[in-house]
């Protein structure tokens, strides 16, 4: 082992330049999968920090199964069970702060958000011990009294006597504080705590509660309590407490999922990188490698060595890429951190790294970087000792490469049909044959690409063109290699810019259509279940009441399940809404959908669900609700534009209203009268939404705008993660071309011995690199047009109807892209053949 | 003793059109402590005789047999351990490791043993001072003359204490006084450490070291004369071949 | 011829004794294994030369049978020794005795030209080892004289194995062209070779 290490880090250290640009391309890989990875969960800590802040200690809760609130009435039945010795029904929910109610999102000046939890007073003190430090509880007769948390207290600095005024369904609720509980009590960081009939006017939800605690007998076993209480209860309900956020949480881990896809793709990079280098590398130690087997290295001792050597790069660049990976994070999180915050009422907090994420780079970086060096230490390990004494023969190559370019094309024409199939799995499939079947071609198109673009560069310096164009064709499977990296990142920039563009243009044609008002009523979160607080009929009522407002509708939310997975339940006015808004249909037909969903169980699911669970317009799905299972008819796939992203299913507010307890409106759309005053308009519901301090009134034109930019800064970054991926193909250009001169010192030398000057060499490597940019850029514009034919084809698939947008732009950014790495790749390169000193290279061996 | 004994010994190349023998059943026994010169024009098979016996290639027939055992038919790894322990090879060009100094280079066959390193480096240093390059130890090879590096060749096929010493053209990219230095060097090897070498060279000055010269062409031995011994054993000698024309 | 010079020279230094004269000489050719001199045949020369005026007795007349001649040159003697050094020295390596055998074998039945190459071949390499033996130990910071001396001598010896080599390599063309015939001119006598 000793001797592996040895030389592994002496051949390491003899060719610096490359080890770090190899390295780097680990570094890179790394660096985005694990920076990438560090973000989501930070993001999904703040989401849950804000969701999830109630707290307290009982021997069971019982809560719904699908999380909606369910009737008081269900305490009765555990009435008779012999095991629990006290019970309390509780009313508990997340309210955002709106600022002008003094929430902040700074976690240590104050709260966005309280869990305002209604108690039934007489049986709540048995279960849970309240334990008050200044004041008094709760007591009966209480109306719009609340008893607060130390903690609340200190951050929002109130006191006994103080006012503490919450949004509520009516619009604002001035309670009272009457008591503070000590700091350990069995409160969660900023709970509230308000008689129960008052969290059910506050929440819009009169006699309903969402949480049974339990206390047992102490001589009960809790397994045994809590099988009979659920039994008795029957099948709508579960043990444990009620869980909000679970549809986000579900988006979040999509998006998680997207980042180990670009950081594996990036990797994926690297080891093309790597493997190329390394077999260059052995390559040129032939001789060596095989003069070690001549004096007794035995062949794992040679297969060692190349493996040690990569394992050394593997760590090294691992190390690395873990560091820069959480700098990227820091950096991004900064950057997106005020947009979470203004948008989505979350303050997100530093990088935070789990062990998935950890192991899974570590092992992933220093995996793939010796998998891309297995092979070529395997042809390392099959050298014989004759080779360190015979010139090796070089001409073989040819004849195989054709075969396999065959073997290339078959999988390019199987992989086209498969996109024309139409099946998104068979596309996806598609996609990764043609890339290998590309890839598998590369060799042989090197030299007709090289003979085109060497015509053009001929035209230009006509001597070094055709040396050039001569020198690449020479060793066509390593300009392969290196063309087929810079291939995928190319490929990854067009397909992401067709896609940026297509999205974009497709986005605004979404956002006109389904938010296609004069003026909302947003929540305090984008997210409509995040916490958002809903108003009873008094809002829409008053909008309705406004001078010149021709109509208005509403959004209303409730969760439930289905297939295992999460549903977010919006329930919309099938007559209203159609008429002022309007859901975006990928199937189905509106005429017949929106009447549908009025007459009986009819429900329109957004296509992110569609596509998950494999729904289609016809279908049925037994949904959980509080009163048990219900059979809905999938009468089509469509969306709104907020609710693109989370699994998402329509129905009618009757039905939400039976079915799921929810009948408070969460979003607001309002038209204004053609020939009324806009200002006039504004300026009435401005007063309005005053009162009810969880909604923010908004002119949608520069709501729209907004979001445009939002959407625009989004995909910018996108285009920063576009130009991340397409960063390794240049470092596996600049790599070649520095292994080709390193190789050819000799010959440089030669050249310059017989007289060629300084600038003609210079241009010969800058020509080579040229072509090989050009061989890149062919093949990378190949596949990103496929790559972005398939991107549509999924996002249409998940529900988005988007229209092919030929990604004219992309290609000529890539050209242009093409053409600055090949001279970028050579510059260095280019320097250290003009500078070769004769003598030196005729030395070199 | 005998050291080396090469029985029928024939190499074929390729096949059909391009079928090349580049050794045709060769018979040869080499004593311990002997210096043999391997003579012949280019391709009569030298090289190939010489990786034969080397253990570097295998043979089409025949058996070449290494102190008595039979080396045409081991395995690989028995094969590479027998080159560790039992042989040291020079070669014309690319001899030594670029990124390793002389000191590693001249131990890496100890090193590849298992070889604890700080014995190995002594044991490098001392083959390096009879080799006059003492003060070159920490030197990397191309900061060493073509000569030099020959002689740090020679440590490194002697620090291992092989039986068999085995040169290919070893003075064939070296100027006539280095050459002659290489080659008093591996006569020393023989005179004083009892080894035997075999070694293939066009330079008759350097042959002329040898105590035994073989004389190939075209795959077969076509002369074997022995130079050692004094003059009247040489003259009886040569009187016997006179006799035989 | 050269022995008589050398001597001359010798003498050119110093009178000397003719013991003085043979020791003198077999160091100066470097050593008896290198070219083995008999005294008999340095008398001869030095008698020789003293009867045609090249040297003298320095101690009279020979008459004084008890004391030992002493040798000294003469003014002719220094004249003849001076011509010597201005002469150019040259061999004669186009009369070889092994080309003779050669040729002559090629056209005998009897002798085979490859192995009478062999023989002649072998001979030269012992000759060869015999002298790279000889000047590896000699001292070179003391003798590079004769160190000088069998180099020359390797070098002739090296290039006598070379050209047998060639005319190996080139015998079957050689054995394919006339032999070198007796040219009869009008008058009947053979070409010297
Ligand atoms: N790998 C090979 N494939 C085909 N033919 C080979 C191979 N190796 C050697 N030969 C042939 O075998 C013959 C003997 O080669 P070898 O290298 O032994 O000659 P050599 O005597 O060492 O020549 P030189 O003095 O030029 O080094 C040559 O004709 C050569 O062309
Ligand atoms: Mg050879």
């Amino acid at each position: 082992m000793r001797i592996q290490i040895l030389l592994a880090w002496r051949y390491l250290l003899g060719r610096k330049q490359r080890m770090a640009l190899t390295t780097l391309a680990v570094v890179f890989g790394v660096t985005l999968l694990f920076g990438m990875n560090a973000m989501i969960p930070a993001m999904m800590e703040a989401f849950r920090h804000n969701m999830v802040t109630a707290a307290g200690k009982v021997d069971i809760s019982i809560s719904g199964d699908s999380n909606n609130p369910f009737d008081e009435a269900s305490l009765d039945a555990l009435k008779d069970i012999g095991g629990i010795s006290h019970s309390t029904g509780l009313l508990q929910k997340n309210v955002l702060l709106p600022e002008s109610l003094g929430g902040t999102t700074d976690p240590i000046a104050g709260a966005s958000a309280v869990t305002v939890t209604g108690l039934d007073i007489p049986t709540a003190q048995s279960v849970r011990n309240f334990q008050i430090k200044e004041g008094r509880f709760l007591e009966a007769a209480d109306g719009s009294e609340t008893v607060i948390s130390q903690l609340l207290a200190d951050k929002m600095s109130l006191t006994v006597g103080d006012t503490l005024s919450i949004p509520s369904s009516d619009g604002i609720e001035k309670l009272t504080v009457v008591g503070i509980l000590s700091l350990s009590a069995s409160a969660g960081l900023d709970e509230i705590f308000v008689p129960l009939a008052t969290s059910q006017r506050i929440l819009n939800l009169p006699d309903k509660i969402n949480t049974i605690d339990i206390l047992i007998r102490s001589d009960a076993d809790r397994l045994t309590v809590e099988n009979e209480i659920l039994s008795k209860l029957g099948p709508n309900f579960k043990s444990g407490p009620v869980e909000v956020g679970n549809e986000l949480a579900s988006a979040l881990i999509m998006g998680e999922s997207m980042m180990w896809l670009f950081g594996i793709m990036a990797l994926a990079m690297a080891s093309f990188i790597i493997f190329n280098t390394f077999r260059t590398v052995i390559a040129e130690r032939r001789r060596d490698l095989g003069m070690l087997r001549a004096i007794g290295a035995s062949k794992r001792t040679v297969m060692g060595l190349i493996l040690t050597e990569s394992l050394i790069q593997g760590v090294v660049g691992t190390a690395l890429g873990l560091m820069f990976g959480y700098l990227m994070c820091l950096g991004l999180l900064a950057s997106f951190g005020p947009m979470l915050q203004s948008f989505m009422r979350v303050s997100v907090g530093g990088p935070v790294i789990t062990t998935a994420n950890l192991v899974g780079s570590i092992l992933l970086g220093i995996g793939f970087t010796v998998g891309s060096g297995y092979f070529p230490a395997r042809s390392a390990m099959k050298i014989t000792p004759l080779e360190a004494l015979r010139p090796s023969l070089g001409a073989a190559e040819f004849r195989k490469n054709k075969r396999r370019a065959l073997w290339g094309l078959a999988m390019v024409a199987a992989s086209v049909f498969g996109l024309v199939i139409g099946e998104l799995n068979v596309a996806a499939l598609s996609t990764l044959v043609f890339l290998a079947g590309l890839i598998m071609i590369a060799p042989v198109m090197v030299k007709p690409v090289a003979d085109t673009f060497g015509k053009l560069i001929s035209l230009v310096y006509a001597r070094e063109g055709r040396l050039a164009q001569g020198n690449l064709a020479r060793q066509p499977g390593r300009a392969a290699i290196t063309a087929s990296s810079m291939m995928i990142g190319l490929a990854i920039c067009i397909a992401m810019i067709g896609m940026i563009t297509s999205i974009l243009n497709g986005f605004i044609g979404y956002l006109d259509k389904s938010l296609g008002t004069d003026y909302l009523l947003m929540p305090s979160s984008l997210v409509l279940g995040g916490g958002n607080l809903g108003a009873n009929q008094g809002l829409i009522d008053r909008i309705r009441n406004t001078d010149g407002v021709e109509a208005a509708t509403s959004l209303r939310l409730a969760a439930s399940q289905t297939k295992g997975a999460a549903l977010q339940m919006i329930g919309i006015d099938p007559e209203v809404y159609p008429q002022i808004s309007g859901l975006a249909f990928s199937n189905g037909d509106p005429a017949t959908a929106y009447p549908a969903l009025a007459n009986g169980r009819s429900i329109i699911v957004n296509g992110m669900f569609a596509t998950s669970a494999a729904i289609k317009t016809g279908d049925v799905l037994t949904l959980k609700t509080p009163q048990g299972d219900q059979v809905y008819n999938v009468v089509g796939v469509a969306f709104d534009y907020l609710n693109a992203k989370i699994a998402t299913g329509y129905i009618s507010q009757a039905n939400l209203a039976t079915d799921f307890n929810a009948s408070s409106d969460v979003l607001l759309l309002v038209n204004r009268k053609t020939n009324s005053n806009n200002s006039a308009v504004l300026s009435a519901l401005k007063a309005i939404a005053k009162d009810f301090p969880a909604f923010s009134l908004i002119d949608s034109t520069e709501f729209k705008n907004e979001q445009i930019n939002m959407f625009k800064q989004a995909m910018s970054t996108l285009y920063v993660l576009v130009v991340m991926l397409a960063l390794p193909g240049l470092i596996a250009m600049a790599n070649t071309m520095s292994i080709n001169i390193i190789e050819r010192t000799r010959e440089i030398g030669m050249l310059r011995a017989v007289g060629t000057t300084q600038t003609q060499v210079k241009r010969m490597v800058f020509a080579e690199s040229l072509l090989l940019s050009a061989l890149g850029t062919t093949m990378g514009i190949l596949v990103g047009l496929f790559l972005s034919y398939l991107l549509l084809k999924a996002l249409i698939f998940i529900g988005f109807t988007v229209d092919f947008f030929f990604p004219a732009t992309g290609i000529l950014m890539s050209v242009a892209v093409g053409l600055t790495f090949g001279i970028i790749a050579a510059m260095v390169p280019a320097r250290t053949a003009a500078r070769t000193v004769i003598v030196e290279a005729l030395r070199y061996e | 003793m005998t050291m080396i004994e090469v029985k029928d010994l024939s190499k074929v190349y390729g096949s059909g059109e391009t079928k090349v023998i580049a050794l045709d059943s060769v018979n040869l026994t080499i004593e311990q402590g002997q210096f043999v010169a391997v003579m012949g024009p280019s391709g009569c098979g030298k090289s190939t005789l010489l990786h034969l016996i080397g253990g570097l290639d295998r043979p089409t027939t025949g058996t070449v047999t290494v102190e008595g055992k039979d080396i045409s038919k081991m395995s690989d790894t028995t094969l590479t351990e027998l080159r560790r322990r039992k042989m040291g090879f020079i070669f014309q060009f690319y001899n030594l490791i670029p990124v390793l100094d002389a000191v590693e280079n001249t131990a890496l066959p100890l090193i590849l043993d298992g070889v604890k390193p700080e014995t190995a480096r002594i044991k490098a240093k001392e083959w390096l001072t009879r080799n006059k390059l003492e003060d070159r130890g920490s030197h990397r090879p191309d900061e060493l003359s073509g000569g030099q590096q020959q002689r740090v060749a020679i440590s490194r096929a002697m620090v291992a204490d092989p039986v068999i010493v085995l040169a290919d053209e070893p003075t064939g990219n070296l100027d006539s006084r280095s050459g002659d230095e290489i080659a008093s060097v591996l006569r020393k090897i023989v005179s004083d450490w009892g080894r035997t070498v075999l070694m293939v060279t066009h330079d008759p000055r350097i042959a002329a070291y040898a105590d035994r010269i073989i004389f190939l062409k075209d795959g077969r031995i076509v002369d074997d004369a022995l130079l050692s011994g004094d003059n009247g054993d040489n003259a009886k000698r040569l009187k016997e071949k006179v006799e035989a024309l | 011829m050269s022995v008589r010079h050398a001597l001359l020279g010798l003498l050119a230094q110093q009178p000397r004794y003719g013991y003085e004269l043979c020791a003198g000489f077999t160091a100066l050719a470097g050593g008896r294994e290198n070219w083995d001199v008999k005294p008999a045949q340095i008398y001869t020369t030095l008698s020789r030369m003293t009867d045609s005026g090249l040297v003298t007795l320095a101690n009279g007349k020979n008459d004084n049978s008890l004391e030992k001649p002493l040798y000294s040159i003469t003014l002719v003697g220094m004249e003849e020794l001076m011509n010597w050094f201005r002469d150019s020295v040259l061999e004669e390596p186009h009369q070889d005795a092994f080309y003779l055998k050669l040729m002559l074998s090629l056209e005998l039945d009897e002798v085979d030209a490859v192995r009478l190459i062999q023989i002649q071949r072998t001979a030269l390499f012992q000759e060869l080892h015999r002298i790279t033996e000889l000047r590896q130990s000699l001292d070179p910071q003391q003798q590079l004289a004769q160190i000088l001396l069998m180099d020359k001598a390797v070098m002739h010896l090296e290039a006598d194995v070379r050209w047998l080599d060639m005319i190996e390599s080139r015998l079957e063309e050689v054995q394919h062209q006339p032999p070198p015939k007796p040219y009869l001119r009008p008058r009947g006598r053979p070409p010297s070779q």
